[in-house]
């Protein structure tokens, strides 16, 4: 593969459910190497994308391509590359850890033994223990490990930690960073779609944004940091009319207000200071406050 | 070495590792030939993209902090006292910004703020002499 080709390519994707569009016109393009986060809203049509992605549903119209391959004519050339963790993950009850493990990796080329013993030591699994009496935590536990050890270039997990408790949730990111990370970061891609975001912040490169089936904000996730700015000034008596160009949503409580700029901080920030406030005050926002901020700009400032 | 990640400062994060490890590497948190902690557990630790370490570390050796043994891992550069004082200068700096910017929003002017300035350190040079004075027989 010529290390330009991205990951996954998505152009003017189109998926029709009856009357509704699930997806409507997205465009969408990973990179090889780092993680990409996938943000949206329940029902922003997250999981429909990724089913586009897997072959596991078909596109009304536009294009899906996953590493330069259609995923419907190349299917198995595709899967061989990839891993897949859904939000809710079914094994057959009737076999045991092992079972799963052997099962799993009777489909794959490459297994990493290594990295199963690792995992199965990490996450306490008893590999004589039968599939269905697992936990929910358990069973994501083995579906990671089903997703890491065939050493895959692209791992797509799609909402991987909703409903698990805190602990399995760190246990779970760590495992992403540590094991698949391990061997050639440089051609591991994690695609990680997820609403919980802030677990995700250190982990992302860069992300986008849906809504509504369309992609509204795709920034490297650092450039968002700096971009996205809440601004906050207290004066020394109450400003009348005070109208700050530039800035996207507003508080005011008498003496003070409160602002969120998108790339133009310097800016306010003078326009604030030329009013001689007695504090005045910006930090960046998280990726889950830039997410609210652009999906309900009027809500962030509380 | 413990390491602070703040995603509110708006500082790229591979940034605030280099700016912490020169940081530590300057006040002698860090002494010269002790080892950095490795890529994958303190990306885990810190819960962060191995690349994004990777790209730290990568930098910091550009800027001669630190140098990677084959095999062995990164570890603190000896001899980069000059680099040193820039980097106690530059940290000090931030501090000082941060006054700056307190003594604009108090209205309290340069000359005022400086005048201020010498006589903390007066006080502070008096409080070390007579603990000095306390401790002598």
């Amino acid at each position: 593969m010529n290390p330009e080709t991205p990951v996954i390519a998505i152009d003017k994707l189109v998926r029709r459910f009856g009357r509704a569009d699930a997806v409507a016109g997205l465009d969408l393009r990973v990179r090889p190497g780092g993680c990409y986060g996938f943000f949206g809203r329940n029902g922003a049509g997250k999981t429909t994308t990724i089913k586009c992605l897997l072959n596991l549903l078909r596109p009304t119209s536009g294009e899906v391509k996953v590493f330069g391959l259609d995923p419907a004519r190349d299917e198995v050339a595709v899967k061989s590359r990839l891993a897949y963790v859904p939000d809710t993950v079914a094994f057959y009850p009737w076999m045991t850890v092992r079972d799963t493990l052997d099962y799993f990796a009777s489909f794959r080329q490459r297994w990493n033994e290594h990295t199963e013993r690792a995992l199965l030591d990490q996450f306490r699994l008893d590999v004589r223990q039968k599939a269905s009496h697992l936990s929910r935590g358990q069973r994501t536990q083995l579906a990671l490990i089903t997703a890491i050890c065939p050493e895959p270039e692209l791992l797509v997990l799609d909402e991987p930690t909703s409903g698990l408790d805190p602990i399995v949730r760190r246990e779970f990111i760590q495992t992403v960073i540590g094991a698949y990370q391990e061997g050639d970061p440089g051609r591991r891609t994690v695609f990680v779609s997820t609403h919980l975001i802030s677990e995700f912040e250190g982990l992302i490169d860069r992300f986008t944004i849906i809504e509504q089936g369309r992609d509204v904000l795709t920034l490297d996730a650092d450039t968002a940091r700096e971009r996205y700015q809440k601004i906050y000034a207290r004066f020394s008596d109450e400003q009348g009319s005070l109208d700050v160009p530039g800035a996207h949503a507003l508080r005011r409580q008498g003496r003070e207000i409160e602002v969120i700029v998108n790339g133009n901080a310097a800016l306010v920030l003078a326009r604030l200071k030329a009013l001689s406030p007695e504090t005045l005050t910006s930090e960046a926002l998280t990726l889950e406050e830039i997410f609210v901020a652009t999906l309900q700009p009027a809500s962030v400032v509380a | 070495m413990r390491f602070q990640l703040n995603f509110k400062s708006g500082k790229p994060v591979y940034l605030q590792v280099v700016d912490q490890v020169k940081a530590a590497a300057a006040s002698g948190a860090a002494r010269p030939g002790e080892p950095l902690p490795s890529i994958r557990p303190l990306a885990e630790e810190l819960r962060v993209n191995r690349n994004t370490v990777a790209k730290a570390y990568t930098e910091l050796e550009n800027q001669g902090i630190i140098e990677t043994l084959a095999g062995k891992g990164c570890f603190v550069r000896a001899n980069n006292s000059r680099l040193k004082k820039d980097v106690r200068l530059e940290l000090l700096a931030q501090e000082i910004d941060d006054a700056v910017i307190q003594a604009h929003h108090l209205q309290v002017g340069k000359t005022e703020f400086l005048r201020l300035a010498e006589a903390r350190f007066d006080t502070f040079e008096q409080q070390r002499d007579v603990a000095k004075k306390a401790g002598e027989p």
